[in-house]
Order: structure tokens, then C-alpha cells, then sequence
């Protein structure tokens, strides 16, 4: 069963000069259901747009997307995109922000707390339900907005980049516990990185992407075992051969 | 000390007016193009027209009316027969513009990131306003409430001193100079510096309460 399908898409801006500038062209690929898919490419290769437009905040210029062999059309329901920027409500403390889906369905504040509580200590985050995000530290903040994602109950959770500003204890961290919850969960992960180490260590399947225009070149499924041991010779040997896949769509770019 | 007491009245009633007329056209203003388009061009030929040069013709228009007489009420010596609709009408017009705009300002200036994230959280149209649009620029429209209530002080303190005027701190002050009691009006200039920074302490107060998270981000 395919939970999510990305078929043929493409998608142009209107750059600068008014120039129409393509950032996806004829990407297609699918991801079944229980998968954790990583998406790795050198910078500005289109991976936000691609999250962007399974999320549904934009359309492609054509082809299709589609979840469960339905086509989305507008806002995707079944999807939660944990942005890269830092997208808490700063106004909100942190039980209110992980609520926050559950307000939106008109759901009592007692059952709500209830729910949020069981994210809240998911995440590890006891202690800090009245907290403002500004008062905690970058990777709870984190933590806080996958809890966010969690409480929607998404089927499809996407990932941009979340732990790309967080220094490498905390994201290996987040990481072991994004894994655990992904395990316990069952949810059907796609994450979107830069960083080959984070794609090896979390991904069942990951997909490389070359820029201009931003297209899928190579799958490779990992079935190293888990848990992943960084220092494992099937792991560096895989980190490696990512990087030169990379390295070569960077120096075809520059000739 | 009736005199403050009258303009403190004339001003927290016009200000009120002004709050609740425009807190909620900037926020449709900054929400809806349509909204723009229809206010944007009378709200810049009326913005850079002094409050004060519309006290002349407030005057005309409305005489000496006062809220009392409204009513049907002639002869009253409570607050409301002090009130006059002229001058509720010039403090409306001062305090508007900067909470209308400071409104307006800070809607435009939500984070698509925050707007975007509701709706993937699943908040509808009007969840979105009432949760995420209205509370993120509630800083901004209390820093025009501030403004808005400075500004509609300073207004009344020129109505009062025109003609037709009988009571106030700005008629006292142009009294007591008529009568040469020097004492009086250097009190009376005080007291409206006094008043006025208690207004604004008083919204500040307010505004430290709700938009405590704007000045720790970042």
C-alpha cells in the first residue's frame, strides 16, 4: 500500500528579473506507509519547496501529489510540516502550543491537557508546560514542535531541516528520540536534511537530489540494523558514497 | 479638580470610540486586499489632516450639543452635559489614526510561518484570526493604544481652550490666563503633564501584561 505519491511534479517562480526560474522538475517518487524517508541534496535544490508542496501550501505547476491514492487538492490534511525556521507561537506556553491542534477541533481544555500532557512527557518536556518558548533552549524548543506535530496526529509528519541549528549532542539526541517515536508511533516520516551523517542514521530509504532543477537522482534503501552504529564500516561506507553522489552534482554544476 | 475630571470623561470616551471603531477596521484592513483598497485612499487624504484643524469644524457641525442634550436631557449638571459631541468627535478622530494604523501594521506583520502553521494544525479561517492574527499583533495595537490615548489628550486641551467651551483643563488654563492668575495655569500645566503620563502608564501596564513574549524573542 502507497501512503504517499509524488508523481511528475514540477514547479517555476518568477524569479528577480521576472525570469521564470524552474525549482522541480519531473520529480516523482513514492513512500510507503511506515516509511522514514530521507531526502538529501546540496543546497537550494528544491527540498522545501518539495515539503511545501506535499504540505499543500503550494501547488505544482503540474503533475500530482497524493496520499492514500488521493489526490490533494488545497491544504493537505494529512500531513504536518515541522518547519525549519523556529514556528512556535511565542504568545503561547508550551502546553498551549502543543494543544494548540486540539483547541483548533474544539476539544475541552481539561481532555486537551490531558492529551498534550502524554506528548509533553513523550518529548521529555515534564516540568516545562508553563514555559514561554523564548525561555527554553533551542532543542526543547524543538521538541516542543514535534510534540506540536504529534498532538495533530498526522499521518504523514515532514520534516525541514529541524535540527540543522542545533549542535551535534542535541541533534543526535533528538534524533535517537525522533527515532524511538517513529518506532512506537507508526508514523509515515518524510525528512528533509542536508546532512548525510543525520540521513544514514535515521532513514529506511533515502533519496538523493541533484539542483537546477531540483530532481530525484538516486534511491538507496538502508537496512543497516538498528540501532545504527555511527562507526560501523557499512555506515561510513554509505555516508561516503552519498557525499561523492553529491560531490558530482556539485562539479557538474560548475562546468 | 471637576476640570480634569471633565476632560479625563470628554477623552476616555472618545478614546473608547476611537479603540472600538479602529482596532477592528485594521484588522480587516490588514487582513482583506478588498478591505485595503476600499479605505487605503480616504485614510491617506484624512491622515495627514491635524486633528486640530477639525476642531473649527466639528464646532460648526455639531454646535455646542453635549451627550446630555442627545438624550433629550437639557438642564443637567452631571458629567454627560459637559460632554460635547464636537469634541467627542475631534479626541475620536486623534486617537483613530494611530490605532488604526498601528493595527493595520501589526497585522501585515504576522509571520507567514505562524499563519502557516495553524493552518497545518488545522485552524479554519476564523480560528486563525481569533488565535493566531489577533494575539500576535496585539503588541503593535497596543503601542497605538498608547499613542492613540497621547494624542487624543493633547487634542482636548486645544478644544477646550476655543470658544463655546465652559468647562475643562484646557479652558481653565486659557481662564486663569485671562484673569492673570499665573499660579493657576502653571498648576493647571502640570496637572495635564501629570494625567497624561498616568494614561500612558496606565496602557503600558497593560501592554507589559499580554505582549510580555515580544520583547524576550529574539
Amino acid at each position: 500500500m502507497v501512503s504517499l505519491r509524488v508523481d511528475s511534479i514540477r514547479k517555476t517562480f518568477v524569479g528577480e528579473r521576472r525570469e521564470e526560474v524552474t525549482a522541480i522538475s519531473d520529480l516523482s517518487f513514492f513512500c510507503e506507509e511506515g516509511e522514514f524517508l530521507c531526502i538529501v541534496g546540496p543546497t537550494g535544490c528544491g527540498k522545501t519547496t518539495l515539503l511545501r508542496l506535499i504540505a499543500g501550501l503550494d501547488k505544482p505547476n503540474a503533475g500530482t501529489i497524493s496520499v492514500d491514492n488521493r489526490i490533494i487538492e488545497g491544504l493537505n490534511n494529512d500531513a504536518t510540516l515541522v518547519f525549519q525556521q523556529y514556528s512556535l507561537f511565542p504568545w503561547r506556553n508550551v502546553i498551549n502550543n502543543i494543544s494548540f491542534s486540539l483547541e483548533m477541533k474544539h476539544i475541552g481544555k481539561r481532555k486537551r491537557y490531558e492529551d498534550a500532557q502524554y506528548y509533553i512527557d513523550l518529548v521529555g518536556l515534564k516540568g516545562f508546560e508553563k514555559a514561554y518558548p523564548y525561555e527554553i533552549s533551542g532543542g526543547m524548543q524543538q521538541r516542543v514542535a514535534i510534540a506540536r506535530a504529534l498532538t495533530y496526529n498526522p499521518k504523514l509528519l515532514l520534516f525541514d531541516e529541524r535540527f540543522g541549528a542545533l549542535d551535534e549532542r542535541t541533534r543526535h539526541r533528538l534524533q535517537e528520540e525522533l527515532l524511538t517515536i517513529w518506532q512506537n508511533q507508526k508514523k509515515t516520516v518524510v525528512f528533509v536534511t542536508h546532512n548525510i551523517d543525520e540521513a544514514v542514521f535515521l532513514a529506511s530509504r533515502i533519496l538523493v537530489m541533484r539542483d537546477r532543477p531540483g530532481s530525484i537522482m538516486e534511491e538507496i534503501a538502508v537496512d543497516l540494523p538498528r540501532p545504527r552504529d555511527r562507526r560501523s564500516k557499512a555506515f561510513l561506507d554509505l555516508h561516503i558514497s552519498i557525499r561523492e553522489m553529491l560531490e558530482k552534482i556539485l562539479t557538474t554544476n560548475t562546468k | 479638580m471637576r476640570h480634569i475630571a471633565i476632560s479625563a470623561s470628554r477623552v476616555i470616551l472618545g478614546f473608547v470610540l476611537a479603540l472600538f471603531v479602529g482596532i477592528p477596521l485594521g484588522l480587516l484592513v490588514g487582513r482583506y486586499v478588498l478591505f485595503h483598497r476600499l479605505f487605503s485612499p480616504i485614510i491617506e487624504i484624512l491622515r495627514p489632516l491635524c486633528p486640530i484643524a477639525w476642531i473649527p469644524f466639528a464646532l460648526a457641525i455639531f454646535k455646542t450639543y453635549t451627550i446630555a442634550e442627545v438624550f433629550g436631557v437639557r438642564y443637567t449638571t452631571s458629567i454627560f452635559g459637559h460632554i460635547q459631541l464636537g469634541m467627542l468627535f475631534v479626541i475620536f478622530y486623534g486617537g483613530f489614526f494611530p490605532i488604526f494604523l498601528n493595527t493595520v501594521h501589526g497585522v501585515k506583520s504576522v509571520k507567514d510561518l505562524f499563519i502557516e502553521s495553524a493552518l497545518l494544525l488545522g485552524a479554519d479561517k476564523n480560528q486563525l484570526f481569533r488565535k493566531v492574527i489577533v494575539p500576535s499583533s496585539l503588541p503593535a495595537i497596543l503601542t497605538g493604544l498608547r499613542v492613540g490615548l497621547g494624542v487624543s489628550w493633547m487634542v482636548i486641551i486645544a478644544a477646550e481652550m476655543l470658544p463655546g467651551s465652559d468647562a475643562g483643563i484646557g479652558y481653565l488654563i486659557m481662564f486663569s490666563y485671562e484673569l492673570a492668575e499665573m499660579d493657576i495655569l502653571i498648576a493647571s500645566m502640570i496637572l495635564i503633564g501629570a494625567v497624561g503620563a498616568l494614561l500612558s502608564y496606565v496602557v503600558k501596564v497593560i501592554a507589559d501584561q499580554t505582549s510580555f513574549w515580544q520583547a524576550k524573542e529574539r
